[in-house]
């Protein structure tokens, strides 16, 4: 029996469709059986941040109605053999096409083949969201160093913590290590005392997630990115591990560096 | 003979009537009737009527202070009775009590109390507490807080780090988005009350003993 964890944040764009991809690639890289779940009906784009939006043929709505069985609605990807699977959320309805009630029993039969399932959430506080969460066990909140997203997430972790789930975990997301070392966004520790949960991980922003993004092939396929090793921590933080947080500075020395360690010897 | 239903004692403060709370209501009136119209008080005096163990419908209340106001030289200060029904009795304990909220109030949350509530955690933005009574919080008060809901000028908002959006107290309020040069540079213990002149104000909490002492439910001690 697995565990469905959902994937949410209250505000959009914060990056919980690409944590969703990248989590669910990094966990089947670890041999782990995982199946991702797309809940945002009539906006799904998970398929394309895995590159699997041409083999779509059912979708969640056809599964929840009847019109197919599950196995024939998953999306298999190829580049983690066997690992790793994706139900689509349907394009042509709306939110309103499925109850809480329908998610939960097909999360659950999911659970009984699968060791995670991670469910994308909606942003929003509606409908989608009530669907994605109605099946979970365990919940992750995505936010980024600013304060409309950290406002939301307080917002939606108030909403989880009424639900009958494990307390939620939280995800940092688009660090931009510059701006935190000035002060010019919030940092870690302000966020983390702020929303007082505990810290599943922090991802460095950078470039190649967007354009492995519109590549198709999630991050952590990338063995050299800096944000492709938040994903895997977290994913290994996921598995039990105890990974210490990875620090924001870069390890190659910068110029400024250079020069203190010359004068300082 | 008869006892007497209707016994008048005169103190400083004017004269107490204590009436009977055995007999029958109609016997009283009657009796109440008849002594208040005997007269021979000089002048306008308070009274007070103390009924004892008799539960009195507010209608009936009405009747008596009618029948001792009557005559016109006589002014009912108060009305004193032993009992009270239950329903009163719930609604005092409710408005008394304080009760504790322990966890964070997240944005778009609202903690509701008739009483008093002491808070151990955060009130983060967009958080809110409604309290018919005063407001403890012990952590970061940064979101909304209404003391004295009902009407209640007397409550006060404490908080060990007082930084809220929104102060209300009964129908006051004020946004602290142009912050207060006290409460900007003195955010850790501090307060919240309506003043004399009726506008809210911030004092350190160790001036609660000065400006709130009736907020004290300890009496006396050592």
């Amino acid at each position: 029996m697995g565990v469905a964890i959902v994937i949410t944040s209250g505000k959009g764009g914060v990056g919980k469709t690409t944590t969703t991809a990248n989590l669910g690639t990094a966990l089947a890289l670890q041999g782990k059986k995982v199946c991702l779940v797309d809940t945002d009906i009539g906006l799904r784009n998970l398929d394309l941040v895995l590159g699997l939006d041409n083999r779509i043929i059912y979708d969640l709505v056809d599964v929840v109605e009847g019109r197919c069985k599950i196995h024939q609605a998953l999306v298999k990807d190829k580049r983690v053999d066997e690992k790793l699977f994706l139900l689509p959320a349907a394009q042509t309805t709306d939110k309103n096409a499925v109850t809480p009630e329908q998610m939960k029993s097909l999360i659950d039969e999911l659970k009984r083949e699968y060791d995670y399932v991670l469910i994308d959430c909606p942003a929003g506080i509606e409908q989608g969201y009530k669907n994605a969460v109605a099946g979970a066990d365990r919940a992750i909140v995505v936010t980024t160093p600013e304060i409309s997203a950290v406002r939301d997430a307080d917002r939606i972790i108030g909403l989880l913590e009424q639900e009958a789930i494990e307390p939620p975990k939280l995800i940092i997301n688009r660090i931009r290590k510059d701006l935190m070392k000035n002060g010019d966004s919030l940092d870690i520790n302000e966020i983390t005392t702020h929303l007082s949960i505990d810290l599943l991980g922090i991802v460095i922003d950078s470039e190649d997630v967007i354009s492995s993004s519109n590549k198709g092939e999630p991050i952590v396929m990338d063995p050299n990115s800096k944000a492709s090793l938040g994903y895997r921590n977290i994913a290994r933080r996921i598995l039990g591990e105890s990974v210490p947080l990875m620090s924001i500075e870069d390890s190659s020395k910068g110029m400024f560096k250079k020069l203190i360690s010359i004068f300082s010897k | 003979m008869n006892k007497q239903l209707v016994h008048i004692k005169g103190t400083k403060a004017g004269l107490v009537l204590r009436l009977d709370d055995q007999c029958a209501y109609a016997e009283l009136v009657e009796e109440l009737e008849r002594k208040v119209s005997e007269g021979g008080i000089d002048g306008k005096v308070d009274v007070q009527l103390h009924l004892g163990n008799r539960y009195l419908l507010s209608a009936q209340q009405k009747e008596l202070i009618e029948i001792v106001q009557g005559p016109g030289n006589m002014h009912v200060s108060k009305v004193h009775s032993d009992v009270i029904t239950i329903e009163e009795s719930n609604e005092k304990v409710l408005t008394e009590q304080s009760e504790t909220y322990i966890g964070i109030i997240r944005s778009g949350q609202i903690i509701k109390t008739d009483g008093d509530i002491v808070v151990i955690g955060d009130v983060n933005p967009n958080g809110k507490i409604e309290a018919g009574g005063s407001i403890f919080v012990l952590g970061n008060l940064r979101g909304i807080a209404h003391a004295g809901v009902n009407g209640n000028k007397e409550a006060i908002i404490v908080a060990s780090h007082f930084e809220p959006t929104h102060v209300l107290i009964d129908d006051q309020i004020e946004t602290m988005s142009n912050e207060k040069p006290f409460v900007k540079e003195n955010a850790e213990q501090i307060f919240a009350y309506i003043n004399r002149d009726g506008i809210i104000s911030y004092e350190r909490v160790q001036e609660v003993r000065k400006i709130r002492p009736l907020l004290s439910t300890i009496k006396g001690g050592s």
